[in-house]
């Protein structure tokens, strides 16, 4: 385990490392940088190569590269051009509300998902199974800018009531933050509600149809034993491999989630930064993001060699 | 709705002229806008914004998202008058020389930095010397860049040295590049970055807070150098990054106020009780940019051929409905004090058979394929994209329409290589601002848009110089002749600023220019 532990976590320091790499010249790619975007329509050239030196940019790429890895290395990201505050302290800002969405999004969507997939399945075929896989379907097919508009003006003219519009993080004002989080959190978990239903089902009908199931109810082995000792104990590792896709893929809609509800998370961060061609913001919120997609991996991988002990000796 | 015009603003400005004699020490002019009568202290204001500001710092960001919030926390020596005149602001009053080289600027008495220091002429002349010397690197220091240098006088008192004679000045030393700081700011290599935790005008707001894709929080400045004003308390302002969540905001009072950035949005809040929709003149101006680099627009005959072609009514009506005003070769908000009659104008009246007639003479019987830039995130520039596009097939023109960044679009015009572009820009309320920058030929100007025009050129350098008010006006008159002639822009619309807000909200006026000047007028009530 600690050998497989080292290896994982050399490979992941290695694939940082070339992310940064990558990330640094994706974004020194797209034409326009922060001086043209602060110049706009005005300005001059004398003026325009002065605040370029200010910025470092006026050095060659590698040697950018090479100033701002260094930093990173000693844990400092830089100070954000445009807004002139520590990376740090922005990126991680955002990434706690960000996080706050992924993960609660993710409690609602299991907590909704896996028992309707698993209701669907025992009730195979059955008008229940039909109503169920109408809603997946409904759920896998809308998008989650649209979800999330027709909620937001939807609850907006039933209600007359919106979301706040200041973040408020749970540890100040819980009640504030369910307030602004209900209807982010719904779009986004619809979605994957959805998937997740359909995921389980699957897994389950086949694991039903197995002929270890079929020799344990012929032997008299009680039902409710064979699902959650048998069934549910097999299914659980594509769930769990599944939980960790999903994860992923909300971090992704929150992008679009975010910008919808005004909430100043990361994927909101990273557009902002990109638009104002803000470098030091959006590698290091790149970098988070990297890191962040590679420890969700790593437990997820760690996660399996818990629940299916085959695995443990590989 | 209600719809404000400019003249009705300045029968405003003339009756407070007028009460001015009467009682000395109110303020003369509409300053920030007009004083109520019986207005309420205290209270919050939320507004919503669009587009949130890239940062606070008046020197060195250019971006109109920026200007529109800075004019609250930060003064230059004049205030932009909605008619085009320059009224002090930070100065009292000032002489010009006979050979109109030396600006002596008297400067108001009492002024404080919101950092309690007392404002004097040793700040002016350092701020006004920090933003003129391009090394510094601001955007607006070509504005700039014909003061020689800023003397102190006494305590109270500047020269500006000039090297050529510049009747815009004072519009120059207005608050969309720079303000006056206290000296010696910038000698901090920080205090650039400083500027967005806190704010070190002379403005009625101070900065509370910047937090971004989340809010900006001002606060009223207790030393404001102004009596009894401003009245509200606090303005918390909300970046609303699309327009469903600004209306929803809006219909549930989240925020108070609005300025939309699609007119057309208006049809989701117009019949919301308690909400008033408001029109307001503007400097803003939609223009087709025609980059002579680009073959075959280096043919004056070609670009008189599109301007012949082009039906600007169609496109202002499927790009702003009805909120918005054709023009010709001046914004809208400048239309009154500097148009040009339209018959007076050349290739201002839609004509396609003359237009084929020019693309025969110049060689291109059949027409040729074009691409028309267009910049994302413009909404009006879709529909006038395509609108455009069926306009110019009449006269064999093929127009390919293609969207790119807003930093990709800056790129190619900061380089001279704009092409045949949709663009959206403003500027103050004086021609010499308007004008010189964009079309001046090379080194004196940039001219954007390699026009090249000797005589546009000489006309600039000659209205630049101009004191007097009637030969300034002929002088600009003759340069919009030339340009509507030698067509290097198709100015289409101007559009109006609509603002919504709710019951709340009293006294509120919008400038011109887009900045939320009228804040510092503004009171909240029951």
């Amino acid at each position: 385990m600690a050998s497989y532990l080292a290896k994982r976590l050399g490979a992941s320091i290695l694939t940082a490392f070339l992310a940064s790499i990558l990330v640094f010249m994706l974004v020194r790619l797209v034409p326009g940088d922060v001086v043209a975007q602060m110049m706009g329509q005005a300005g001059g050239a004398e003026a325009e190569a002065s605040l370029r030196a200010f910025f470092g940019l006026d050095q060659p790429i590698y040697m950018q590269y090479l100033i701002w890895i260094g930093n990173v290395l000693q844990g400092d990201l830089g100070t954000s051009w445009a807004r002139g505050l520590p990376v740090s302290d922005m990126v991680g800002k955002a990434f706690m509300v960000t996080l706050e969405i992924g993960i609660v999004t993710l409690v609602v969507a299991t907590l909704v998902g896996v028992p309707l997939g698993v209701i669907a399945a025992i009730y195979e075929g059955r008008p229940l199974d039909t109503i169920i896989q109408g809603f997946n379907l409904l759920g896998l097919a809308a998008p989650v800018f649209w979800v999330g508009l027709m909620l937001l003006v939807g609850v907006s003219s039933a209600l007359s009531w919106s979301p706040p519009l200041r973040f408020v993080p749970p540890t100040r004002s819980l009640a504030d933050n369910i307030a602004i989080l209900v209807l982010p959190v719904a779009s986004l978990a619809l979605l994957q509600a959805a998937a997740y239903s359909q995921f389980v089902r699957q897994n389950v009908v086949s694991a039903m149809h197995q002929e270890y199931v079929r020799t344990a109810i012929a032997k008299g082995v009680p039902v409710r034993l064979i699902f959650f000792k048998h069934i549910l104990r097999n299914v659980l590792v594509p769930i769990v491999t599944f939980m960790g896709l999903i994860l992923i893929q909300i971090l992704g809609g929150v992008v679009i989630i975010e910008s919808l509800f005004a909430l100043p998370g990361l994927g909101r961060l990273l557009l902002n930064a990109i638009e104002t061609r803000d470098y030091p913001v959006v590698q290091g919120a790149l970098l988070l993001v990297v890191v962040a997609a590679m420890v969700v991996n790593l437990v997820v991988d760690l996660a399996y060699r818990l629940i299916d002990p085959r695995l443990r000796t590989a | 709705m209600t719809r404000h015009s400019l003249k009705r603003a300045f029968v405003g400005a003339l009756l407070c002229g007028v009460a001015a004699i009467t009682a000395p020490g109110a303020f003369a002019e509409d300053l920030y806008g007009p004083i109520p009568a019986n207005p309420t202290m205290g209270g919050a204001l939320n507004m919503g914004l669009l587009v949130e500001p890239p940062g606070l710092d008046p020197f060195h960001q250019a971006a109109d998202a920026r200007i529109r919030v800075t004019v609250l926390m930060y003064q230059g020596l004049f205030y932009e008058g909605g008619n085009g005149e320059a009224i002090p602001l930070l100065a009292e009053s000032f002489e010009v020389s006979e050979d109109g080289l030396e600006y002596t600027i008297k400067l108001r008495d009492g002024v404080v930095f919101h950092n309690g220091e007392a404002m004097d002429a040793e700040d002016v002349a350092y701020s006004y010397n920090y933003i003129r010397d391009p090394e510094n690197g601001s955007p607006g220091a070509g504005d700039f860049s014909v003061i020689e240098n800023v003397e102190v006088v006494d305590p109270l008192t500047v020269k500006f040295i000039l090297s050529a004679p510049n009747a815009s000045l004072p519009m120059t030393l207005g608050n969309k590049y720079g303000a006056v700081v206290p000296a010696g700011y910038f000698d901090d290599p920080s205090a650039k970055n400083r500027m967005n935790a806190e704010s070190v005008g002379t403005g009625p707001f101070k900065l509370v807070e910047f937090n971004p894709n989340s809010n900006l929080l001002l606060e009223r400045n207790e030393d404001y150098w102004e009596e009894g004003v401003p009245y509200l308390d606090e303005i918390d302002f909300a970046f609303l990054p699309n327009s469903a969540s600004m209306l929803v905001a809006l219909r549930n009072n989240r925020i108070d106020l609005v300025k939309l950035e699609r007119p057309q949005d208006v049809q989701q809040v117009e019949s919301v009780e308690g909400l008033e929709v408001e029109r307001w003149p503007s400097l803003n101006q939609k223009p087709i940019d025609l980059g002579a680099e680009l073959a075959p627009l280096d043919d004056v005959r070609v670009r008189q051929a599109i301007a012949l072609a082009v039906d600007k009514e169609e496109i202002k009506n499927a790009s702003v409905g009805d909120y918005g005003e054709v023009i010709t070769t001046m914004p809208a908000g400048m239309a009154d004090a500097w148009g040009v009659p339209t018959d007076e104008l050349s290739f201002m009246s839609r004509d396609v058979e003359k237009a084929k007639a020019l693309l025969a003479e110049a060689g291109h019987p059949d027409g040729f394929d074009l691409t028309l830039t267009t910049i994302n995130g413009y909404d009006w520039m879709d529909p006038a994209a395509v609108t455009l596009k069926e306009q110019l097939a009449e006269i064999g023109i093929n127009l390919n329409i293609q969207r790119v960044d807003l930093g990709v679009w800056i790129d190619n015009f900061r380089g001279k290589t704009m092409g045949f572009t949709f663009n959206d820009w403003a500027s103050q309320p004086d021609p010499h601002l308007l004008f010189y920058r964009h079309f001046h030929k090379q080194p004196e100007g940039a001219d954007f848009r390699n026009w090249n025009n000797d005589e546009a050129s000489a006309l600039l350098d000659a209205g630049r110089a101009e004191s007097d008010p009637q030969k300034r006006k002929e002088i600009y008159a003759d340069f919009q002749k030339v340009l509507a002639e030698t067509v290097p822009t198709i100015m289409l619309f101007s559009a109006d600023h609509v603002t919504v807000k709710n019951g709340k909200v009293q006294n509120f006026s919008q400038h011109p220019t887009g900045w939320y000047y009228g804040l510092a007028r503004t009171y909240v009530g029951e």
